[in-house]
């Protein structure tokens, strides 16, 4: 037996909902909480939702990297790092979501789904932690 | 050193170091509990992957699943929230090994717990490895002295074999495993006791009893406690054996002895429960058979070519009642090469070792045994045999003729003679020399209350005088009609003065 998962959902959701004009979406997403209603998967649908965005930018090429730094960031910074996310995973759009973090203590961390690129001061003072224990 | 220096020292250490960039993979706790943590993200690990969760917690990757991953944590885990981050290693779980390790007590996960400070590693050793492959083996044909007259005669063990040791709570197998380990003094043999799931006083009391034997030298206690989480008891076998590899990569013949594999399976069952693999006989999970055949598997004799070495391996499982049809003891009896079965019956009648001899085999020992031990202990199982065929007879019948009364005694004297005390292996010289006594039938006329006296006695007499023979067994592993006409003598000296 095999068990539809949220993912299995949310694809359909796209796929059926890819073609639909402007008139129709309406009826669409009338009809896609009537059947979750009727699913009982209402109370899955935030975690659908997520899933249904993350297809949606995937298909678009489009990627929400969450930049985390102590400091706001200037421009040409983010300029830099929306030009090399785009060239690291051959997206068309790159979204920086921003949030402070005071406890990074200095640099960037970027998130991109599950993966992250850590340029923290607090990330790179472990690692020196880890170099001076383990080879001293 | 002054303060100078070691700044100094310290500036030029931190100049070597530079920061690594790089992309990693990070996943988020959902949900932890009992050892367990269900993990979102990640979606390119590998099964049996190590992880490491924010707070250094170690974990290793058991389930993986559409949107989510089960992980075992080897650590305490009341530290770990939900929406704690993950990160994969890529690597499959390690140990660190290294010649220091001799002589020490260290966790499942190679962490020394006896207080005598931290072990230098120089490599690390992934906890689970193919077995090796037909064409690196060689045949078992090296034997492997237990110290033990009743194995070493009636069921020997060679260098590569598994031999399971099995039997009720309180008959002795442990007994069994730590004589075998104190025997391997001087015979180039390095021993892994893995220890799963016992109190840790009775661990403390082994590792006191080999330190007393003097074989803490060559030997490394894997521990994982009864106090200590289900998962640490599940890698403990396989760090054991990791740890055994090491060894025999160095071309070294090791001995592993997990004490013992029932508990094994009960930690890895209380891990499947709890990751919802759904239950078979007895509760255990579907693959509990591949969870012993593939530890047990990686028990080998390899070749010159590449490398020799080997690793044997005595498993023992604890049965509950003498049931060994159950579902684990059928599973381990058919992996091994034999077993040897002990019996409650034969433990309080006094005959310790309690070893079933009719129940007990060992599938590839006899080849293993050297020509002087063979030669002697030929004629024993049989003789044995016919004993308790004509002991259960006897009971009824008092008439009995010539021949069944003295096979009767000659089986008295042999049950006598295989009795054994705890901590005592003998050398196999000495143990022939009783054993030729035995089935030559020179003990026939001494009292059975005398037998034990007698077995020490000439043992010690027959060092002493027939110093050929035992230059002989000793040097060439050789029986020659010679040695046996000299050990004939020394017998029948030695019988003259003995009262």
């Amino acid at each position: 037996m095999t068990v539809i998962s949220n993912n299995n959902i949310a694809e359909a959701i796209y796929l059926a909902g890819k073609e639909k004009s402007h008139t129709e979406q309406p009826v669409f997403f009338k009809n896609v909480v009537e059947f979750l209603a009727r699913k009982k998967l209402l109370s899955k649908a935030p975690d659908i939702l997520a899933r249904l965005d993350k297809i949606i930018n995937d298909d678009e090429g489009k990627i929400v990297a969450k930049v985390s730094s102590v400091e706001k960031m200037n421009e040409a910074t983010k300029k830099e790092i929306t030009h090399s996310l785009k060239e690291r995973y051959g997206s068309k759009t790159v979204i920086l979501e921003e949030n402070l973090n005071e406890k990074l203590i200095g640099g960037y961390k970027i998130e991109v789904n599950d993966e992250v690129i850590d340029l923290s001061v607090k990330n790179r003072m472990k690692q020196l932690q880890e170099f001076l224990t383990t080879t001293g | 050193m002054s303060t100078n220096h070691i700044v100094e020292n310290l500036k030029k250490e931190i100049e070597g170091f530079s920061a690594q960039i790089k992309a990693e993979k990070i996943g988020k706790v959902l949900e932890v509990f009992d050892g367990i943590a269900k993990v979102s993200g990640l979606s390119d690990v590998k099964s049996s992957e190590m992880v490491t969760f924010s707070g250094g917690e170690t974990g290793v990757v058991l389930n993986l699943e559409e949107d989510a991953i089960g992980v075992i944590i080897l650590e305490d885990f009341s530290n770990i929230k939900e929406g704690d981050e993950v990160k994969a290693t890529g690597r499959i779980l390690q140990i660190p090994v290294s010649d220091n390790i001799l002589g020490r007590v260290v966790n499942a996960l190679g962490v020394p717990v006896d207080g005598k400070g931290a072990i230098k590693a120089d490599r690390a050793y992934p906890i689970e490895k193919v077995a090796p492959g037909v064409v690196t083996r060689q045949g078992v044909d090296k034997p492997m002295a237990t110290g033990l007259k009743v194995i070493d005669a009636i069921i020997p063990i060679g260098r590569g074999q598994r031999e399971l040791i099995i039997g009720d709570r309180q008959t002795g197998k442990t007994a069994i495993a730590i004589d075998t380990i104190l025997n391997q003094k001087g015979q180039e043999m390095i021993c892994v006791y893995v220890s799963i799931g016992q109190k840790d006083s009775k661990l403390r009391k082994i590792e006191a009893r080999l330190e007393e034997g003097g074989a803490m030298k060559y030997t490394v206690i894997v521990s994982a406690g009864a106090s200590e989480p289900a998962p640490l008891s599940y890698i403990a076998p396989y760090a054991g054996v990791s740890i055994a590899e090491y060894f025999m990569d160095q071309g070294k013949d090791v001995l592993v002895i997990y004490d013992d594999l029932s508990k094994h399976a009960v930690a890895y069952r209380e891990i499947s429960l709890l990751l919802r693999r759904p239950p078979g006989r007895e509760a255990y999970p579907g693959d509990v058979f591949y969870l012993h055949s593939r530890l047990l598997e990686r028990a080998c004799r390899r070749n010159e070519k590449y490398g020799g070495g080997s690793i044997t391996a005595l498993p023992i499982i604890e049965t509950q009642a003498g049931d060994i049809s159950a579902y684990i003891p059928t599973n381990v009896i058919s992996i091994t090469d034999g077993q040897i079965f002990l019996e409650t019956d034969l433990f309080y009648k006094g005959i310790r070792p309690a070893v079933n001899v009719g129940f007990s085999v060992s599938r590839v020992g006899s080849a293993a045994q050297i020509k002087a031990m063979k030669k002697v202990a030929g004629t024993l199982k049989l003789d044995l045999a016919q004993f308790r065929e004509l002991e259960a007879f006897a009971q009824f019948g008092s008439d009995l003729d010539e021949n069944t009364k003295r096979q009767l005694e000659r089986g008295k004297r042999a049950v006598e003679v295989l009795k054994q005390k705890q901590y005592s292996p003998q050398k196999f010289e000495k143990q022939i020399v009783t054993l030729y006594a035995l089935t030559k039938g020179y003990m026939d006329d001494v009292p059975v209350e005398k037998i034990k006296e007698f077995e020490e006695k000439l043992a010690d007499y027959a060092e002493r005088n027939a110093k050929k023979f035992f230059k002989e067994i000793l040097e060439q592993q050789m029986w020659t009609d010679a040695g046996e006409a000299e050990l004939k003598k020394t017998i029948e000296e030695f019988k003259k003065n003995f009262k």
